[in-house]
């Protein structure tokens, strides 16, 4: 049972009713579960994972739209210190993910130290008290230390159509998925033409009436390698556990080859384009249509998707690609810019995320009552992509500059789960009661990252993504080999921090620097 | 905002082939105008057509259907579990008749069909006579013939028919082999255009038009080119156009088409004594490409009399 977490009286002024804990991580996905694990194994027990949902999983409990799985294989997406041998493919979908990551928090006893409908509706440091207010929806919480692992791909984006409000029919985001709403026999639209797009046209199209696939740039597509994975290399992972090790090797470094193209030599993305291109004239013959999913811009620029069905679905007898642009929905059409109205039972939104304006950032107040989202108005900045300047005792993981469209997200969330760690450690060797990061150190980080994304594919590559800020920044990616980034976070960068310990008065890091 | 209606369809045939229908124009429209394409062609050979009667959709005048035949564009072949599924056009006859059943139950109708597309109304002709006067009110036949299309060792139909059927199914058999040989001549080429030109075009074809030809049939199979070839030459519909006699019917043929020579047309003309044969000159097989105006023309007159049909009964 989980006695220790009942929660206190929900009044925003309740706070001497606020449940004091050491550690609070937002969020139970990959980065919170690996996070909450980290403190587990080395014996800390005085945190709680605060999670919105009725269950962990993050990114992959919520997105269940059918077709939903992982582009990486599950040898290399998965914790390293939790090696599945029995995943059914090598690239998994969605339910075998979300079952990996609930088997995973069972197996480290991290679900007792979860808050399930613990929606984080503001955070406040108080300088004070040397803690942070965290309120949420299952009550007020009074942490030392606050972790954001609330992700990037959390906060489904809606886009700004007008009219989509009057539809009179059912309108989902992938994210959002409404099972009980049956598809077949419906004239559906889908709004989109990215990561999740791609997945779920080819598993609606053959029931719906017709699907019509709304899109605005069409995506590099390259064949997946996916199979099911054989009952006795499953039982060869179970009895030499460092064949699957070898395995996960041989992907990352397989998958790190591809920076090269991507960040440092845009020349070595030839051939991936040429694949591309050939799988695209092997699976669509109309030339109208292929012209249409043939992108303007380098490949890689935006995410490199990968799909045997896609390009079959798109091209089947009830399906439309629709390249105009839509100008405004009415209760049951789609118009699009070109004066054309096509009958519409069912909106299926496939637009994303929002990644570069991290909903979380709004509601996470630091040191001066400025939430994180107004000082990060100019765009994203931290250091180490982990810590930010006037918000002492509070780590991002997933925040800025850490995302990568090459390779597994797993092995980032691993170095930053342990750079993070280390600086806790050091909070307690140190004695520290606060630890913030500076200015400079932030600054230092913003241009090495700005330096290191000068003529990758991504700025210049001839496209408009999510990677981007609106100021056509590079504020999501990680724009270098992945080991780099581990490298550069192996330990805390103590001499970028200013620590108070406990007890003594507070003084502003400025001048204690 | 003027909007004009549009969907896209999957007929479902009764053997499992799905035919990608695009419907243009209102459901509410006084006639539908449905469009059948040729051999190794798509419906995208009827672009110009549609391009000159749009203005007439978006005014809800007619409601237009193009449609892909089964193994063309983006129509499938039979599902797997009927291999014995017929390769004929009487088959695309069938075809034509589950598209109106399933996007047309009720209203008037006018048919028009290039080549093999014409055959395939000759077809629903003579399988499902009572449609027609009824429910399908006006044919263009463009192109076409209805038999005998190989009897004439000297025509380009001819020629091809006496290829041995071994050597057909051989290139069926090494289809994978042939598509890639395809791709070292493809459409950009200017030999490729040389020869679709010479074959399909006639004098006043402009290079734009040849090659916007070529690329649907670049985009066409092996496995088409080769099955519909011996359907081509089985069609024999000569004896069976009683049901055409109750429509209005207008016949189109090119003076240098070398495919379907004038002298189908004629043939078909003598068979339907009220029909009004137009023979154009300079032109070749690829008339809806090559003269769309003059199409339209007789589409609009053949839709015009469909309402008045309507209006007398």
């Amino acid at each position: 049972m989980t006695s220790t977490l009942e929660t206190p009286a929900a009044s925003p002024d309740a706070s001497p009713d606020a449940r004091e804990v050491r550690v609070a991580i937002i969020g139970s996905g990959f980065a919170g579960l690996g996070m909450a694990i980290a403190l587990r194994r080395r014996g800390e027990t005085d945190f709680v994972v605060l999670e919105r949902a009725g269950d962990v999983g993050g990114t992959w409990r919520d997105n269940t739209y059918p077709g939903a799985a992982c582009d990486v294989q599950s040898n290399l997406y998965s914790f390293s210190f939790a090696p599945n041998p029995r995943w059914g493919r090598s690239y998994s979908e969605q339910p075998e993910i979300q079952a990996y990551l609930r088997a995973t928090a069972d197996r480290f006893d991290v679900r007792r130290h979860c808050v399930f409908g613990a929606d984080v509706t503001s955070a406040r440091w108080d300088d004070a008290a040397r803690r942070w207010h965290v309120t949420t929806t299952a009550g007020e919480f009074r942490a030392r230390v606050l972790i954001s692992a609330a992700g990037a791909l959390a906060d489904p984006a809606r886009p700004d159509i007008p009219g989509l409000d009057t539809f009179a029919g059912t309108v989902m985001h992938s994210a959002r998925w409404e099972h009980a709403h049956d598809l077949s026999g419906k004239r559906v639209a889908v709004i989109g033409t990215g990561a999740s797009a791609i997945q779920v046209v080819p598993a609606i199209q053959p029931i719906v009436d017709s699907i019509t696939v709304y899109q605005r740039t069409p995506a590099w597509v390259v064949p997946r390698t996916d199979h099911p994975v054989k009952p006795w290399t499953r039982r060869l992972y179970t009895y030499v556990p460092g064949l699957q090790r070898g395995i996960r090797a041989f992907l990352y470094l397989f998958r790190e080859f591809l920076v090269i193209g991507l960040a440092k030599n845009r020349r070595f993305l030839r051939p991936v384009a040429k694949l591309a291109r050939t799988h695209l004239h092997r699976q669509v013959r109309d030339p109208k249509l292929r012209k249409a999913l043939t992108p303007d811009y380098t490949i890689g620029c935006k995410r490199i998707l990968i799909s045997n069905d896609y390009f079959p679905a798109v091209a089947a007898p009830n399906a439309e690609l629709v390249t105009a642009g839509i100008a405004e929905v009415r209760p049951h059409s789609v118009v699009t810019r070109d004066g054309v109205e096509r009958p519409t039972d069912t909106i299926v939104l496939a637009t994303g995320f929002s990644v570069t304006d991290l909903p979380i950032a709004k509601r996470i107040r630091g040191r001066e009552g400025r939430s994180l989202a107004d000082v990060w108005s100019d765009g994203m900045v931290s250091n180490r992509s982990a810590a930010v300047a006037g918000f002492p005792n509070l780590f991002l993981l997933v925040g800025p500059n850490v995302g990568v469209g090459h390779t597994s997200m797993v092995y980032m969330i691993e170095s930053q789960v342990a750079y993070v760690d280390d600086a806790l450690r050091t909070m307690d060797a140190e004695g520290l009661d606060v630890l913030e990061t500076t200015p400079a150190a932030q600054e230092a980080w913003r241009s090495l990252v700005a330096e290191k994304s000068k003529g990758t594919v991504w700025l210049a590559g001839g496209c408009a993504s999510w990677y981007l800020d609106r100021h056509g920044h590079n504020t999501t990616l990680w724009p270098d080999f992945t080991f780099r980034f581990r490298r550069l976070t192996r330990k805390l960068d103590r001499e970028n921090y200013v620590g108070v310990p406990a007890g003594a008065p507070a003084s502003r890091p400025e001048v204690a620097a | 905002m003027h909007t004009v209606w549009r969907r896209v369809a999957a007929v479902r045939t009764p053997d499992g082939a799905q035919l990608h229908a695009v419907v243009d124009g209102s459901e509410d429209a006084p006639v539908t105008l449905v469009l059948a394409h040729g051999w190794t062609l798509a419906q995208a050979a009827w672009d110009d057509v549609a391009d000159l009667l749009a203005p007439r959709i978006a005014d809800g005048e007619l409601r237009l259907i193009r449609y892909d035949q089964r193994g063309h564009g983006r129509s499938t072949w039979p599902s797997p579990t009927h291999p014995d599924a017929e390769i004929s056009i009487d088959q695309l006859g069938a075809d034509l008749a589950s598209l109106l059943d399933q996007l047309v139950p009720t209203g008037p109708v006018v048919l028009g069909g290039h080549s093999m597309g014409g055959m395939t109304i000759m077809c629903l002709a003579a399988a499902r006579p009572e449609l027609f006067g009824d429910r399908v009110r006006g044919v263009a036949l463009v192109s076409t013939s209805a038999g005998d299309l190989t009897s004439d060792p000297r025509s380009a139909a001819g020629r091809m028919a006496a290829l041995k059927p071994g050597v057909l199914n051989a290139a069926l058999a090494g289809a994978v082999l042939v598509e890639k040989l395809r791709t070292l001549l493809p459409p950009s080429h200017p030999r490729h255009r040389r020869m679709v030109r010479e074959l399909l075009y006639g004098a006043d074809a402009s290079d734009a038009m040849v090659l916007a030809g070529a690329e649907i049939m670049h985009a066409s199979t092996v496995r088409a080119f080769i099955t519909f070839m011996p359907a081509l030459d089985e069609h024999d519909k000569r004896e069976n156009l009683s049901a055409l006699t109750r429509v209005p019917v207008e016949i189109f043929v090119g003076d240098e088409d070398k495919l379907t020579p004038p002298r189908h047309s004629r043939q078909l003309a003598d068979a339907l004594p009220d029909a009004q044969l137009h023979q154009v000159e300079r032109t070749g097989h690829m008339l809806p490409q090559e003269r769309p105006q003059l199409l339209v023309d007789a589409l609009l007159r053949l839709l015009e009399a469909a309402l008045d049909d309507r209006a007398a009964a």
